[in-house]
């Protein structure tokens, strides 16, 4: 597993606030993506979008609930394809697998197409180390792979630098001029690893959908590193979460109208590309081994829990980042993990564990903007709360996250305000507290350390001088006679 | 050679069904509808298909025109094979096309592009094991490195989406419509449908009629290789090919 860097979101997100660079490269990407989906729902009507998100995320529901039974025909679908099925229950497992047909294989460069698993495994490293020369072919993973850093967003990995920065970035590494130009610097991109593409012995892909009924992986790409990935080296390995099944090749056409226009405005990206195992005798050309590796690494930790579940639905459009008004200003790398957003938030909590990752839950204002934006309608923020109660209410004292005096507050508040007399009472004692600690209504910045984390970026208003109740019964209920 | 790696099937399986708090396996319940449907049921909607795209041909064609230039294919359409003709030697003549290479498909039947490109002086190679020329694969795979264009037929084409879809197998190399810098795409009308889940239903009904088995491979191909990876801005031909031309005859 790569660095967990996830217990550090307010320092990491404080450091991100500062980072000129990275804010102009956020505020560049802003709301182009978010724009280009809206539009491209607008261009198939609001009316077809809701029914294609209902639609999509009940085949979800209905392939989680019977994930053993999917996972069962698949395997047995891929095997009769020709192909190999291997199930890893966490990342050593899955990296030892790969890392194992390598060896035997005599594997001397792999290719990989984008995949987020393998980002949460840490393949790449654990590959290197085996004597394997790995190389990242999509254009975004490329450069955070020459600029040893992990991907800030689930579509675009190097959304997080600008131009200038790439630039410097392949002068430094490959030894070519300071580009100007950015189809130049796509252009030495590709003829680098065009030359890797054609002497790889192994391409390892992602998968965006797994079909049970036939026994299928598919990608989605723009780039055709996914389709070189998968045709060129003579062995084609697909890793993937457990969790991307879904029934029949006759559903994929639902997720497909609801993908690339999520992630990135698009009807359809330039290439999908359905495999069915290895090339048939036949074929003219095509890997003659194909593996497949399904991923738990913590994920049926989220299946039994029903609060968390739906997290698994996730098809990784990226739209829930685009639209999240936190991730706007802090940018991915700052929630620590592979997986950033109001979805990561989620899903990197599970994966780690609670105790490294308790300020992710926070990392949200809970304007619901995710799940609005969701394809498949999960419901984040829910998810956001039952973390948070976790948190509060865990019975490991280390996991939680709030002090005694925190929750101590939080109980007394529960209590008086289901009970409107000491409501009353305990009202009139703090009206008289803070009247020498106010200032116009609000409270002195330096008045209550305790509240510090609170005031120091906002004001904390004081209590009315009448309660809406009292002004209620005395003024308006009279007026209304 | 089958290794067992990792944990074995049946104890993952279990931990899955631990996790949804079963204990034996069962039959997905309620069961599923698609995966209900016989293979009478889809000849049923097949049909249907069928007799769907014999209607409204004319509009059918103009409407995957102007979808698949949405897309960045440049797309032209001749209802004359020799006007067809015509116009692809005059876009190999523009490109300047010195070396390209084809696959075998039944297309290449109704276009004499070996003659074509016989006349234009372009030395070109068809990409076909079992076929006459008899590249070994080391050298077919070298001539689509490097050739200039690689010109493939369709197996469908998609209206909704302004897809060309290929099905890999013996005569059609994955890497012709994919290591040449421009691919050509020559379509035929019956290999047009509506929308992607016609595509779907055809290859299934083609998966449950050769007893499980619908090839290796399927790619939908829908304009230019493309990235935005850098500050969103477009770049075109990152990987696969800058140029992607449609020509539709009829």
């Amino acid at each position: 597993m790569p660095e967990v860097k996830t217990q550090a979101f307010r320092n990491s997100s404080e450091t991100a606030l500062k980072n000129t660079q990275l804010q102009q490269a956020l505020k560049r990407a802003g709301t182009g993506f978010d724009g280009a989906r809206r539009q491209a729902i607008d261009s198939v009507g609001a009316d077809n979008w809701e029914l294609w998100r209902d639609e999509a995320r009940k085949i979800k529901i209905h392939a989680l609930e019977n994930l053993d039974y999917y996972l069962d025909l698949l395997e047995q679908k891929v095997t009769e394809n020709g192909g190999e099925v291997h199930f890893a229950k966490d990342s050593e497992e899955a990296n030892l697998i790969v890392s194992q047909i390598a060896k035997s294989r005599n594997v001397q460069i792999a290719t990989k197409s984008k995949s987020m698993v393998s980002e949460e495994l840490d393949l790449n490293k654990v590959l290197e180390k085996s004597g394997v020369e790995v190389y990242e072919t999509d254009l975004g993973e490329y450069i955070i792979q020459l600029a040893e850093e992990t991907p800030s967003h689930l579509v675009a990995p190097a959304l997080h630098k600008t131009k200038e920065e790439v630039a410097l970035l392949l002068h430094e590494k490959l030894q070519v001029p300071i580009l100007d130009d950015i189809e130049d610097m796509a252009r030495v991109a590709r003829d680098v690893l065009r030359d890797k593409f054609f002497n790889a012995d192994m391409g390892i892909s992602g998968a965006n959908f797994l079909i049970a009924e036939t026994g299928s992986l598919v990608i989605i790409t723009n780039e055709g590193n996914g389709r070189l990935c998968t045709s060129a080296p003579r062995i084609h390995v697909g890793i993937t979460g457990m969790e991307k099944v879904i029934p029949s090749l006759q559903d994929l056409g639902l997720f497909l109208r609801l993908l690339p226009r999520s992630a990135t405005g698009q009807h359809l990206t330039s290439y999908v590309s359905i495999v069915n195992g290895p090339k048939r005798e036949t074929d003219e050309d095509g890997p003659s081994e194909f593996h497949l590796v399904l991923v738990d690494n913590g994920r049926s930790r989220m299946l039994a829990d029903p609060e968390l579940r739906e997290a698994l639905y996730c098809i990784r459009c990226g739209a829930c980042l685009n639209i999240c008004p936190v991730y706007q200003k802090v940018g991915g790398h700052s929630y620590g993990w592979v997986y950033p957003g109001p979805i990561g938030a989620i899903v990197s909590p599970e994966l780690v564990g609670l105790k490294r990752a308790s300020d992710l839950p926070f990392a949200s204002s809970l304007c619901g903007a995710c799940k609005d934006a969701c394809p498949i309608k999960i419901n984040i923020p829910r998810m956001l709360l039952h973390q948070r109660h976790k948190l509060s209410e865990s019975t490991d004292v280390s996991e939680r996250n709030i002090g005694l005096t925190g929750r101590l507050a939080a109980k007394f508040t529960g209590h008086i305000l289901q009970h409107p007399k000491q409501l009353s009472i305990t009202r009139s004692i703090i009206r008289l507290i803070q009247l020498p600690l106010s200032n116009k209504g609000t409270l002195k910045k330096t008045s209550l350390p305790i509240l510090s984390r609170w005031t120091k970026n906002r004001d904390m208003k004081v209590i009315a001088p009448k309660s809406f109740r009292s002004i209620w019964q005395t003024e308006l209920y009279k007026d209304k006679d | 050679m089958t290794e067992i790696l990792g944990t074995p099937k049946d104890d993952f399986l279990a931990s899955v069904r631990g996790a949804l708090g079963r204990s034996t396996p069962s039959n997905p319940s309620p069961p599923y509808f698609r995966l209900e449907e016989s293979l009478t049921d889809l000849e049923k909607m097949e049909q249907d298909l069928k007799e769907r795209l014999l209607i409204d041909h004319d509009q059918r064609i103009n409407a995957l025109v102007e979808s698949a230039r949405a897309t960045a294919w440049n797309v032209n359409r001749f209802p004359n094979l020799e006007e067809a003709t015509s116009y692809i030697a005059d876009l190999l003549t523009t490109l300047g096309v010195q070396h390209a290479v084809r696959s075998n498909q039944s297309i290449f039947h109704q276009i004499p592009i070996d003659e074509l490109l016989n006349n234009l002086g372009i030395e070109s190679a068809v990409i076909d094991q079992n076929g006459a020329g008899q590249l070994s694969q080391t050298q077919a795979r070298q001539k689509m490195i490097d050739a200039d264009i690689g010109i493939t037929g369709s197996d469908y084409c998609v209206v909704e989406t302004g897809s060309v879809v290929i099905l890999p197998r013996a005569g059609l190399s994955r890497l012709v419509s994919l290591g040449p810098p421009v691919h050509l795409a020559i379509v035929s009308p019956q290999e047009i449908v509506d929308t992607l889940d016609d595509v779907f239903l055809l290859r299934r009904l083609d998966y449950l009629r050769n007893g499980g088995d619908m090839g290796s491979y399927l790619n939908f191909i829908s304009g230019p290789s493309r990235t935005a990876d850098i500050e969103q801005t477009l770049v075109v031909g990152v990987h696969g090919p800058k140029e992607v031309h449609m020509v539709i005859l009829g």
